[in-house]
């Protein structure tokens, strides 16, 4: 059963690329990666995507939500500014929701002030964790610097959790609840989540290689992508179907035989009732780590067997956790608008067990259809299907 | 938004301390043994890596999914819960900051939101779709609509299910204190003729008409009474619009009604 799509009238991106849609094309086109040195001090080698665009500040009204979270998702704000305000003017307030999606919430203002704590016996000043660190936090900051006053929620499914919103807001449209919401996701770079990577073992010393046969892990990112979406307007893409499904089979480790990520990749293409050979290109989940590429590669290589490009687009931003899944839409849908993917850095000596297209220069040609793979902690998995209008 | 659309409640499970069990509840007896959850529903080796919110989330869920009788291999699942697994992460920041140890790998794969949503999907062996959401006081409202979509769009039954532990008293110092609670609502499409235990739908606009001061404070300053609300007032088969927050959330109300007598 196919259903109707979402309209995707406007979309931002910020990553360790860039501030914008535009500076994070000129990266991808140029094949340079935003993975360096970690902004802090720690224990162990790792690089990271960090963002060091300038992030606005929150109005007055707003400075005790003033998070680095919250100022990157009002950087990605102004960015919707315009489309915004003509949705403003087409939808009722309550008529358009905020569905977002991150991992880590206010964790890095909640690891920064409890430092603080543990040094001093005191918190600063200015934390507050229920303005600060929760899910709600964001929330409250998007509902009044866009004015939407629809249902919001933030999805935390770790590393899928901005790929779900897309789900959610299609549900909502489609059983008549909402007419437009703001989709997307952010998470900021923090200790605790390096460390955490760093004791699974999990971490590249070096910046990530998906896919590379001698690949150690992963680059942990930050960042973030809103996407704009209307029930009627000018669709720059499509939101087509969402595959979610679950492996069932491990709190922290993919399925060897990615069999929940071939699920949600099949489910994506029953929902929107196309064929794998209508989709002309994956962006791939593409850790670095070996277990996930491999079983990756293994699900894809059984939808789509080795006739399109996959790119993992990680090697540029790093794993974005929360985030990845939004930015990685802004990717797939940038694909389509403008006709070329990028290059898989890095990819040049490909493992023998990746039986998959992975370019390692530009590739240029029509993409009707792109996919766009994210799988988290839990088994969580979610294929986004995102096409031309 | 105005009002969703209405669906049917065909399951209900709850996990309050002294009250594991929806029968325990009504009975109205607290049971000083029931102070910490079992989670009985978990397998053996993911019970051992659940928090006390992920035991009691999914013995919370298993209660409701077996009353509903519904497929527990397929039916999705949606988690809603407000800060999630805040006591695991201080764990995780003390061994960072405090003791300057290396992180257990074990502790930070089970400190993300998702963890009870993970270990009662691996104990289920469901491949369906399941979520965990938050939207602080509003988090039972989110939750539910997040059901209902599902319901009106797939046809088919989905498992909603909210819970908090008390908030870590050194982060959140300027807030009411809250106890525990889980609570739990298989949702179904909406059919007269079909069994089921009362019908929903959230609202918005409609005056409440059945305030939540009957719960203690200390579970009605639980940013999850919302639900637990819904289910005390299906369990004593009360019709009425129930606040889905207890005052600092957006205003959302579930209208209840019974359905046939059983």
């Amino acid at each position: 059963m196919s259903t109707d799509p979402l309209r995707v009238t406007a979309y931002a991106v910020l990553s360790a690329l860039g501030a914008d849609r535009a500076q994070n094309l000129a990266a991808l086109a140029a094949g340079r990666t935003g993975l360096g040195p970690p902004p802090f001090e720690l224990p162990f080698v790792t690089a990271v995507g960090a963002v060091d665009a300038a992030l606005p500040e929150l109005p007055p009204a707003l400075a005790p939500w003033s998070t680095r979270l919250a100022r990157m998702t009002a950087q990605l704000i102004a960015q919707l500014d315009e489309p915004l305000r003509r949705a403003r003017a087409r939808w009722r307030p309550e008529r358009i929701a905020v569905l977002l999606g991150t991992s880590t919430a206010g964790a890095d203002s909640t690891e920064r002030a409890y430092q603080t704590f543990v040094a001093t016996g005191a918190f600063p000043d200015r934390y507050d964790f229920l303005r600060q660190h929760t899910f709600g936090a964001v929330l409250h900051v998007v509902s009044e610097l866009t004015g939407a006053k629809g249902p919001a929620w933030m999805v935390s499914t770790a590393c899928t959790s901005s790929g779900k919103p897309f789900a959610s807001a299609l549900r909502l449209m489609q059983a008549g609840l909402i007419d437009a919401a703001i989709v997307g996701g952010v998470d900021t770079l923090c200790q605790m989540t390096l460390h955490g990577f760093e004791a699974l073992q999990a971490l590249d010393r070096a910046p990530c290689r998906p896919f590379h046969k001698d690949r150690l892990g992963i680059s942990i990112g930050e960042g973030g992508a809103l996407a704009l979406i209307e029930r009627h307007g000018d669709a720059r893409v499509l939101i087509e179907a969402v595959g979610e499904t679950s492996d069932a089979y491990h709190v922290s480790a993919p399925h060897p035989e990615g069999r929940g990520a071939l699920a949600a990749m099949q489910q994506a293409l029953q929902q929107a009732g196309l064929r794998p050979e209508h989709v002309d290109h994956v962006n791939a989940h593409g850790t670095g780590t070996r277990l996930n590429d491999t079983a990756e590669a293994k699900a894809i290589g059984t939808v789509f067997e080795n006739q399109i490009p996959v790119v993992s687009t990680k090697c540029y931003t790093g794993h974005t956790l929360g985030a990845a899944a939004a930015i990685e839409f802004a990717f797939a849908a940038s694909a389509i608008e403008e006709g070329w993917i990028p290059p898989a850095l890095g990819a040049e000596a490909l493992d023998p067990e990746i039986l998959l297209q992975v370019p390692t220069s530009v590739v240029r040609g029509t993409f009707r259809r792109v996919l766009s793979n994210s799988f988290a902690f839990g088994g969580n998995n979610v294929s986004l299907l995102v096409g031309a209008p | 938004m105005t009002a969703a659309g209405t669906v049917a409640i065909t399951g209900l499970g709850l996990w309050v301390p002294g009250f594991p069990t929806t029968a325990a509840w009504a009975a109205g007896t607290a049971d000083a043994e029931a102070s910490k959850p079992i989670g009985t529903a978990l397998d053996r080796v993911n019970r051992r890596r659940a928090s006390p919110l992920d035991r009691a989330l999914a013995d919370t869920v298993a209660a409701a999914m077996q009353q509903a009788g519904v497929d527990v291999t397929t039916v999705p699942v949606v988690i809603g819960s407000s800060i999630g697994e805040a006591a695991t992460m201080i764990g995780l920041l003390d061994e960072m900051w405090r003791h300057h140890t290396p992180m257990s790998p074990a502790d930070f794969t089970m400190s993300v939101h998702n963890a009870a949503s993970g270990l009662i999907s691996i104990s289920n062996k469901n491949r369906g779709m399941t979520t965990s959401l938050a939207a602080d006081h509003d988090t039972p409202a989110a939750a539910l609509l997040e059901g209902i979509g599902l319901v009106l769009t797939q046809h088919a039954p989905v498992v909603v299910a909210c819970g908090d532990e008390p908030a870590p008293p050194t982060l959140v110092q300027h807030a009411p204190p809250w106890s525990m609670l889980t609570a739990a609502v298989v949702l179904a499409p909406f059919a007269e003729a079909t069994p089921h235990l009362a019908r929903l739908r959230v609202t918005l606009d409609e005056p409440a008409t059945l305030p939540l001061d009957r719960f203690e404070p200390m579970l009605r300053n639980n940013p999850q009474i919302g639900l637990l609300g819904v289910v005390d007032a299906v369990l004593r088969r009360t019709a009425g619009v129930l606040p889905l927050d207890n005052g600092s959330g957006r205003g959302y109300r579930a209208v209840v009604a019974p359905g046939p007598a059983p």
